[in-house]
């Protein structure tokens, strides 16, 4: 058990080493909510100082996760143990043997690995996207900072409005990115939101069609 | 007869090759009208629906009303009886509710002068709690901290914390963490003087000015290593499970999330997000109703996060999947 000063970047953002560019972006945002001097979950906790002094290090933590350069670096000065006794290190009991437990830092619900599925049952549609967005906390402009996806096309995405789209080959890719940023599975999420969009598109042209003649 | 010795023995022990026995769960969050009884009627239910069998008993003697959540109006038996040593066994106030599988232990009609059970009778009822014959057996607790309701927390397998987003709420589930926390590691300390300073640290404002767990864990390393082993091992093992409840924004979702973080950095404990159930109107139909929501309106968003919540417990129950993480 380590205390604050002894936790190394990783810890401090409470991410496992191995955390992708997006995850350490979400644990940034968590944290930063967390400990802000008067935030409803620390406020009754936190002595004078304290949640200032973490933030501090929480900024540190960032500046260096968030630049590949300089965390391959530090990666190389950190002697990572698999063993250490880190505080996620031993996971609560695993809900499923595949199961990531520190995604679970970004989405409670979907990391049994079956939530995935009975997360209202069927296609992945614009509005569970939303809904996994808003669950992960992150603003469109959230994602398009880091997919560099236009905030407008994800606003399409999300409200389905597919003739506002460009082509199927550029949509795949962006709800691939999309879900991805959301910590779902990019290309199972992009083949269910494809469907949807292929069926629309068609119902689209037949419309274009019959209003032409 | 040594073949039913040892059956008796792994049903009194309830290890992993013993006759199955039931999950004890039990619910508590600090405050009351976070809407405990609310969630304990609808996990019930939700299991219950899902063929298991499932006894709801209300822990709280002081404001039952559990019953009325599952919809049994006028419980005719109830756990006062067994306080007040006019019933023994436990399994005879057991009553069926509207939901097939779900049964309940009330709380209603207690004794007004002593409403908590003594000391003796406490243990007699956690043993017997024990030995319902269920599936899953959740306890819906009383508000506060008190000794009798942190008994019942400790000894079920799960401990679940249910906080409303809102600062009393969540204060107060750390008072509940901290208090739950304590209890259990003045258990694991083998040294009278350890058990001495933890008993000490319980007192928020005292001499050596020990805040949190992870001061205190300090302290007791310096003093003896070997205590100080226990002390993480406990803290490893302690991990009680999160639910907000009535969430409306998606800052209220994230609250899971920083209380985890906070449990995690203030006091190094390991709490679980379980899940949130969202602010719907359909959920105070409910209650008028008198019956779990996911009863009523079961294609409520509310229901269907209840139900998500009950088969992330079931799961979390599933052979291969840890048992460590049991408060």
């Amino acid at each position: 058990m380590k205390s604050l000063s002894e936790q190394n970047h990783y810890e401090i953002l409470e991410v496992h080493p191995t955390a992708a560019r997006e995850e350490v972006e979400r644990a940034y945002r968590l944290a930063l909510t967390t400990y802000t001097d008067d935030s409803l979950a620390g406020y009754s906790v936190f002595a004078e100082g304290d949640a200032a002094a973490l933030r501090e290090r929480i900024e540190m933590a960032y500046r260096v996760l968030s630049n590949s350069r300089a965390r391959s670096e530090y990666d190389a000065t950190l002697e990572i143990d698999p063993d250490e006794d880190l505080p996620r290190a031993e996971p609560s009991a695993p809900l499923v043997p595949v199961e990531d437990h520190f995604s679970e830092n970004a989405v409670p619900l979907q990391t049994d690995g079956t939530t995935h599925l009975d997360e209202g049952s069927g296609d992945f549609d614009g509005e569970r996207l939303r809904h996994f967005r808003i669950r992960g906390g992150m603003e469109i402009e959230d994602i398009a900072r880091i997919t560099k996806i236009s905030p407008t096309y994800l606003g399409f995405i999300e409200e389905e409005r597919f003739g506002d789209l460009p082509n199927a080959v550029y949509v795949r890719g962006f709800v691939t990115a999309y879900a991805n940023c959301v910590g779902l599975d990019g290309r199972g999420v992009a083949a269910s939101y494809m469907k949807r969009f292929d069926k629309g598109d068609r119902a689209r042209r037949k419309g274009r069609f019959f209003e032409s003649r | 007869m040594g073949d039913r010795l040892n059956k008796l023995a792994a049903k009194l022990r309830g290890g992993p090759d013993g006759v199955p026995r039931a999950r004890l769960i039990s619910v508590g969050g600090g405050k009351g009208g976070v809407g405990k009884s609310f969630i304990v009627a609808n996990l019930a239910a939700s299991l219950a629906r899902l063929g298991h069998r499932v006894i709801a008993v209300d822990g709280d003697l002081e404001g039952a009303n559990l019953h009325t959540c599952v919809g049994v109006p006028r419980p005719r038996v109830s756990l006062a009886d067994f306080v007040a040593q006019r019933e023994e066994d436990l399994g005879k106030l057991i009553l069926d509710t509207p939901i097939r599988n779900l049964q309940l232990i009330a709380a209603t009609d207690g004794n007004l002068a002593i409403p908590q059970p003594s000391q003796s009778r406490r243990v007699g009822l956690m043993r017997e709690l024990r030995e319902l014959d269920a599936d899953f057996v959740f306890v819906d607790l009383g508000a506060g901290t008190h000794a009798a309701v942190m008994d019942y927390f400790m000894i079920g397998d799960e401990g679940v914390i249910v906080i409303a987003p809102e600062p009393t709420s969540v204060e107060n589930a750390y008072g509940f963490v901290r208090a739950a926390f304590y209890r259990r590691l003045r258990l694991a300390m083998a040294s009278h003087d350890m058990r001495k300073i933890v008993t000490m640290a319980m007192d928020q404002r005292n001499e050596r000015g020990i805040r949190t767990p992870l001061e205190l864990l300090r302290e007791i390393q310096t003093l003896d290593p070997a205590e100080g082993a226990r002390f993480v091992e406990t803290m490893r093992a302690f991990r009680p499970r999160l639910i907000i409840n009535d969430v409306r924004t998606a800052d209220d979702i994230k609250l899971g999330f920083s209380i985890q973080s906070v449990c995690r950095k203030f006091f190094g404990i390991e709490a679980e997000y379980l899940g949130y159930v969202n602010h719907d109107e359909s959920a105070r139909r409910s209650v008028r109703a008198r019956r779990p929501l996911i009863d009523v309106y079961p294609r409520s968003d509310a229901a269907i996060y209840l139900s998500r919540i009950a088969r992330k417990l079931l799961a979390d129950g599933a052979p291969g999947a840890s048992q460590e993480g049991s408060i």
